[in-house]
């Protein structure tokens, strides 16, 4: 399943031949526009922040490129539409290719595909769950470089625990390079702050269940919208305290119980409460629980496409979960301006590797794997949903709205 | 005072009786017999009790402890623990011990988890009790807690619910000492905002913490001051550490960062001297007065009350049922 079926392809005389920053292009999606690789492979690519990472859309070639989507992930395979953030695959080399006699062009259609994105943009959700206090919010604003949490809309910072768990989302368009990101942030206020926590994870499985569904009844609609409003969570940071001992019971309690229909990456929070050596205890220790709970975070082990994401995946894996510090103020650090948090016997810097480990998991989360959270959200976990509700009752019943047809599977 | 007296002895020396004497009998027998004194350690786990109490007596008392991981913490209830320690400093014996509630606020469901600490309190009452109203007082061993410090958490913003719970349901039984955990995850201006909201929270949920008796009016000033800014300090944001690492030539008690170093006994870093300061070298001897004078008393009385009560009811059923079968 590795066809770039483009719209159309011409001879493009004034477009440069080879487009900067791309790492190898990834033909392997299951749908039009195809997934463009965002770096080549992992973290240690140079961010190409002028490359715009397509949404899971359904754009253009509607019927055609949902069926082939569709057939291929059914047939189990997890294998081919996975390629997003690794820049591996099918390269083309851009410069013409030794085989072919002549110019012809194919390779301008990632230039076509970039200019579209750009117009269209892309969203992306990301929920963020864990007790009050641990940062949640500041984290999110230094991941994105600005003020996107519910902590800047408005909200007072001193609002009291809500007696149940609250499930809030907030969303802002930011842009960078050209780029108009559609960010969704959801919180989830009142997780594991009371005395007792019993199903405190309901209400967050709720909405994500909801949102499975909400799209599902837009594609399974007759009619059905160019592009289907994607508010599927992609990505579930999960926020552990650094008691410095191991996994809460709570922790375990949900992230066994969500990792099957959300991507969950779990990050030790306020990590400036440990030291170095107190923190690589930590990891291990949280990690072997993990392990022992049969806890599959992203990036999942069972859905590594090839030797070369392995590789990659298992590196990350390996340094996970990240210990973050979070801040929004700067300070003048050796002549530059810094992210930090200044303390009575020195500043922690937020950006610096030796400090902690939030460079890793911004690079992770957004430089190299931001598509594949997608992919693995659209292609998987909703379509475990997405079975799971054909299977029930004997298949979907027609859309109630409006429309009075019948469904079209 | 005593101070008076002595000045008037040197004038009417026949009439010198000597009892100005007493206080250092009492010191000198006081220091023979040795001293005790419970502390209580609460809180949820991982906030750096254990750390803390081996810095504060310089010892290493849980040396051999081992860390359970969240699996087989699911079936453990709330257990209270006791270390007991001597230690002698400049030939004064202190017999110290320190009583710890591993499991509290871990599980999920942390309904009246306080429950066992609550009840541990009033057992050592009650055994007090039982030997004091018994006919051989000689050797009686006090192990009522003479002070609780509560660890509340860096990550909240202020009390949490069961923070907030577990403080009323104590407050009236032994001295509670709030102490502000790990507070090296804190800027300074986040400590001292995280203080008035703790303090704030305190007043508005009437809960009674340890007060620090105020000091008699003719005081130095330097006194008063130290004693104002106590007061001004509660909760203790405190750290703690096993550990000595090398700071500007010195060798401290810290903790050892990428981005500096944190020393334990440093007051511009943390309270910890100056809780060590107030449960060790000025209010000790309080806290246990107050255990002694109004929480045990407390707690006396509604036994006898309690008891008194049941007599009657019992007396009365009797006559009840004499009655009855008259009839």
């Amino acid at each position: 399943m590795s066809d770039i079926v483009p719209p159309e392809v011409r001879p493009k005389p004034a477009v440069p031949a080879k487009p900067p920053n791309v790492g190898a292009p990834s033909p392997s999606s299951p749908f039009p526009p195809q997934g463009l690789g965002v770096g080549g492979g992992g973290i240690s690519a140079p961010p190409p922040s002028a490359i715009p990472v397509p949404i899971g859309s359904h754009g253009g070639s509607h019927s055609v490129g949902h069926g082939i989507g569709h057939s291929v992930s059914h047939a189990g395979s997890h294998a081919a539409p996975h390629s997003g953030g690794h820049g591996h695959g099918g390269s083309h080399s851009s410069s013409g290719g030794s085989t072919l006699l002549g110019y012809i062009g194919i390779d301008t259609i990632i230039e076509q595909m970039r200019k579209k994105t750009m117009k269209t943009g892309f969203d992306f959700n990301i929920m963020v769950v864990g007790h009050s206090g641990l940062g949640k919010s500041t984290l999110v604003n230094t991941l994105f470089k600005s003020q996107v949490s519910r902590r800047s809309a408005g909200w007072a910072r001193d609002e009291k625990i809500p007696k149940t768990v609250e499930i809030k989302a907030v969303s802002h368009v930011i842009e960078e390079g050209g780029v108009k990101m559609k960010l969704t942030v959801v919180d989830t206020p009142g997780f594991g702050d009371q005395i007792n926590n019993d199903n405190c994870w309901e209400p967050i499985s709720k909405y994500i269940n909801e949102q499975y569904e909400k799209f599902l009844k837009e594609e399974v609609n007759i009619t059905r919208k160019k592009r289907i409003p994607d508010t599927r969570v992609h990505c579930c940071l999960y926020f552990i305290s650094p008691t410095g001992h191991s996994l809460r019971q709570l922790d375990t309690e949900f992230m066994k119980r969500l990792s099957h229909s959300v991507n969950i990456i779990p990050v030790i929070a306020k990590a400036d409460t440990l030291t170095i050596e107190e923190r690589q205890e930590f990891k291990q220790r949280v990690r072997k629980e993990l392990e022992m709970s049969g806890i599959e975070f992203y990036p999942q082990k069972e859905f590594d496409d090839d030797m070369e994401d392995k590789s990659d995946n298992d590196k990350i894996r390996e340094a996970m979960p990240f210990a973050v510090v979070g801040s929004d103020k700067e300070y003048q650090v050796n002549g530059k301006r810094v992210l930090g948090r200044k303390t009575a016997w020195g500043i922690v810097e937020v950006e610096n590797p030796n400090h902690c480990e939030f460079a890793q998991l911004r690079d992770f989360l957004i430089r190299s794997h931001l598509q594949d959270l997608k992919e693995v959200t659209h292609n998987i976990h909703y379509e475990t949903y997405r079975a799971k509700r054909l299977n029930e009752n004997g298949g979907l019943h027609p859309i109630s709205s409006a429309d009075t047809q019948e469904s079209n599977l | 005072g005593s101070s008076t007296l002595m000045y008037k002895s040197h004038d009417q020396d026949k009439e010198y009786v000597g009892f100005a004497t007493l206080p250092n009998q009492v010191h000198r027998k006081s220091v023979k017999k040795g001293f005790d004194f419970t502390l209580m350690v609460a809180g949820e786990s991982g906030l750096g009790k254990s750390t803390l109490v081996n810095s504060l007596f310089l010892t290493d008392l849980y040396k051999d402890r081992k860390l359970l991981n969240a699996e087989e913490r699911i079936t453990q209830t709330v257990e209270i623990t006791k270390h007991t320690v001597d230690i002698e400093e400049k030939g004064v014996k202190l017999k110290l011990t320190i009583v710890d509630t591993p499991g509290f606020g871990d599980a999920v469901n942390n309904t009246e988890c306080w429950k066992s600490v609550a009840d541990y309190i009033d057992q050592q009452f009650e055994q007090y009790f039982r030997d004091e109203s018994g006919l051989n007082r000689k050797n009686i061993q006090d192990n009522r807690v003479h002070c609780c410090l509560y660890f509340i958490s860096p990550f909240g913003h202020g009390l949490r619910p069961l923070d907030v719970e577990f403080m009323k349901a104590l407050h009236e039984k032994v001295n509670i000492v709030p102490v502000l955990a790990k507070a090296d995850t804190l800027t300074p201006g986040e400590v001292k905002k995280k203080k008035i909201k703790i303090r704030e929270e305190i007043e508005q949920y009437g809960i009674k913490i340890y007060q620090f008796p105020d000091c008699d009016s003719d005081e130095d000033e330097d006194f008063k001051q130290q004693d104002h800014e106590l007061k001004e300090s509660i909760p203790f944001a405190v750290i703690g550490s096993n550990t000595v690492v090398e700071a500007k030539g010195k060798r401290v008690r810290g903790r050892l960062y990428p981005w500096g170093i944190v020393e334990v006994e440093n007051p511009a870093h943390c309270d910890f001297v100056k809780l060590r300061n107030m449960l060790v070298r000025t209010h000790m001897q309080d806290l246990k007065d107050v255990t002694r004078e109004t929480h045990y008393e407390n707690y006396r009385a509604q036994c006898i009350q309690s008891m008194t009560r049941m007599v009657v009811k019992e007396r009365n059923r009797k006559y009840a049922h004499a009655e009855g079968r008259e009839k």
